[in-house]
């Protein structure tokens, strides 16, 4: 297979971007191993990103081609599409045998896990889309493995797919690890490139604007994150990115009610992998706390919070509901906890501040919502500050949540929620994780 | 309709004032629009770098054969961050309707300006067919600002220079021959060294222009 097949196999690419000489490109073109597409087609569709929104797709005197042309601002950032410029796709696949994947990965199943392993392992062996509803730290990468075995055994291109670069980061590891001899491409903003053709890709679902046709199974993991579940454009991407009838594999703490009422087949795990419940949130009321950090105090029942978990040696995240905040207080906080760091979404320093608290270099950080999700760190007190603000819906407040407790030696970390009056958020949030510890989602 | 740098829903609260004035509608939310820094304060008479009267920088274009061809100038931000994106957004990622982003400011002190010809800074036409867009010409567009087009450039590329090639740049432009109105405003987006303009404003003068005013977007 020519090294240009293995890059635009599967991908619909600009072609004044793309990285092999004008007469290589040229020639495929010719020959009718490439077809071309109008980046924006003529009923105002972007070809990328699938976007037709007027708001979206702006028209301008273009002086390449001296005519109204039509650009795309959805996926903009990826380099810009417009009516005169052109995407590329491959249309003659030749055949393709990848290595046969060697599955090196020791680790156990437990039960509830098993089942829900081969629940999966069935959908996509059918075809048919299916739901993996199981609370945080119930295993649920480590349950896809032999699913996603299966598929590239059989010489399937498997794309597991996440909202934000941060968990695509943290999965990429430890897929390249459980399928050494697979040919497998992380991509993200600003990933590197990467040779070869990959049969199985961790990406972004911004990046799957980039594909076409391309998967025989794609994951989602984390299906109600931030953007995919505002930005009806990512569902679509999915859509594309995948083979007419290829299996999607939602993966969700959280799922939203659509996703609960549109997936019929589901997996339920509501226990953690190691058995333990769920730390059950504690509510504290913290009256007038924005008053009092206006006023450069820190209120005296965090501070005596604080103050518990430093001198118990134990790591903390302090959850606050604004960027502006965390900015304006941890100056504040550092003098009641001296070494505290402030972590959020603009921080290029993040993943080191995180590490950090792994290490218990730093006592404990100063966080913005972003820290939700993927991150485990063993033995991990957790506090939200204004856990009733409208930022904090059911799902933020379980995700948060479910990041105490997740390791088997400290399976009961303290999750409280500091507030200025309870919310219906809360309520619901707090009776999730109650039924979750009883066996079941009672909605 | 939503900011066009952070895409949060805009609340533009109309009035009788915009109605009548047909004042030009803010694209940006409060938030986005705070990002940027105006210039102010004590500034160069031609480029407006904080100092007293001239910076050490125009005194030495003065001593040069460009001296007097400018009458007086002026940049209106600085390039922090939120500019950079800005500018990296509108010109390499070629974002058109950006243009529409500092329409009120532009129109604002452009406005209205009898017997004075406003002229941008054009772009090499092989740099134009590959930008598609002539960023100075869109930003004037969008600002309902008439010009004229007096300038051709004649050398392809500038961006990728450095500081000493660009100071010792033989010829930039060239002048169209359209008639040349006595007094002129010079327009362009970026000011870094002053070359540009500086070439721009003479080739003018030279054809014929009493006063060259500059203008630009930000100062670097």
């Amino acid at each position: 297979m020519s090294d240009l097949e293995q890059f635009l196999r599967g991908r619909i690419w600009l072609r004044e971007h793309t990285p092999f000489p004008k007469e290589q490109v040229d020639a495929a073109i010719a020959n009718g191993d490439i077809t071309i597409k109008q980046g924006i087609s003529t009923d105002k569709q972007c070809m990328r990103c699938l976007e037709q929104s007027p708001l979206k797709i702006i028209p301008f005197d273009c002086a390449k081609c001296e005519a109204t042309c039509y650009y795309c601002r959805q996926c903009l950032q990826m380099r810009r599409i417009s009516s005169c410029t052109e995407l590329l796709v491959w249309r003659n696949p030749s055949s393709w045998q990848p290595a046969l994947p060697s599955f090196d990965w020791q680790g156990k199943l437990t039960d509830k896990q098993k089942r829900a392993s081969e629940e999966v392992a069935e959908s996509i062996a059918l075809r048919r889309p299916h739901l993996v509803y199981a609370v945080c730290g119930a295993g649920k990468t480590e349950l896809l493995f032999p699913g996603i075995h299966e598929a590239l055994q059989k010489g399937q291109r498997v794309c597991l797919a996440a909202p934000r670069t941060d968990v695509v980061l943290e999965l990429s590891p430890r897929l390249r690890a459980a399928f050494p001899a697979t040919v497998t491409h992380t991509l993200y903003g600003g990933s590197p490139e990467q040779e070869g053709l990959a049969q199985l890709v961790i990406a972004t679902t911004h990046q799957l604007y980039r594909f076409e046709e391309a998967f025989d199974v794609v994951i989602v993991d984390e299906a109600d994150a931030f953007p995919y579940t505002v930005d009806p454009a990512l569902a679509c991407a999915v859509e594309k990115a995948r083979k007419p009838g290829a299996p999607i594999i939602y993966v969700s703490a959280t799922p939203t009610k659509r996703l609960l009422k549109t997936i019929p087949n589901r997996s339920e795990i509501f226990s953690r992998y190691h058995g333990f419940p769920l730390p059950v949130p504690v509510y504290r009321p913290l009256w007038g706390y924005k008053k009092q950090l206006a006023a450069g105090k820190v209120p005296e029942k965090l501070k005596k919070w604080l103050q518990e978990k430093v001198n118990a040696g134990e790591p903390f995240l302090l959850f606050l509901p604004t960027i502006q905040l965390i900015d304006e207080t941890v100056q504040l906080f550092k003098e009641v906890v001296p070494g505290i760091e402030a972590v959020h979404a603009e921080d290029p320093g993040r993943k080191e501040k995180v590490m950090q608290l792994r290490e218990q270099k730093v006592p404990g950080l100063v966080c913005s919502t972003i820290l939700e999700r993927g991150i485990t760190i063993a033995n991990v007190q957790i506090a939200i500050v204004g856990a009733d603000e409208a930022l904090f819906d059911h799902a933020a407040l379980i995700q948060i949540s479910g990041r105490a407790g997740r390791s088997a030696d400290f399976p009961d970390g303290e999750v409280v929620f500091f507030h200025n009056g309870i919310s219906l958020e809360m309520d619901r949030a707090r009776q999730l994780i109650r039924s979750y510890n009883k066996g079941g989602d009672r909605r | 309709m939503n900011c066009l740098l952070c895409d949060l829903p805009l609340s533009q609260i109309p009035s009788w004032r915009g109605l009548f004035l047909n004042e030009l509608p803010q694209t940006i939310c409060i938030g986005c629009r705070k990002g940027f820094e105006l210039i102010g304060g004590d500034v160069c008479r031609y480029c407006s770098r904080a100092g007293i009267d001239m910076c050490e920088e125009c005194v030495q274009w003065e001593k040069t054969a460009y001296a007097g061809c400018i009458t007086s100038g002026k940049c209106l931000f600085t390039y922090n961050k939120a500019m950079q994106d800005y500018i990296y957004q509108f010109k390499f990622l070629q974002d058109v309707v950006l243009a529409r982003v500092f329409a009120p400011e532009l129109h604002e002190l452009l406005k209205r300006r009898k017997g004075t010809a406003v002229v941008p800074i054009p772009l090499h036409p092989e740099r134009l067919k590959n930008r598609t867009f002539a960023q100075v010409e869109a930003l004037l567009h969008e600002a309902r600002i008439p010009f004229q087009t007096l300038l051709e450039k004649t050398e392809a590329v500038q961006g990728q220079k450095s500081r000493e090639q660009r100071l010792t740049a033989e010829r930039l432009f060239s002048w169209n021959g359209q008639p040349v109105p006595k007094r002129i405003v010079l327009v362009d987006d970026l000011y870094t060294t002053g070359t540009t303009m500086r070439h721009a404003a003479k080739v003018l003068k030279d054809a014929g222009a009493e006063s060259v005013e500059l203008l630009s977007l930000v100062r670097s």
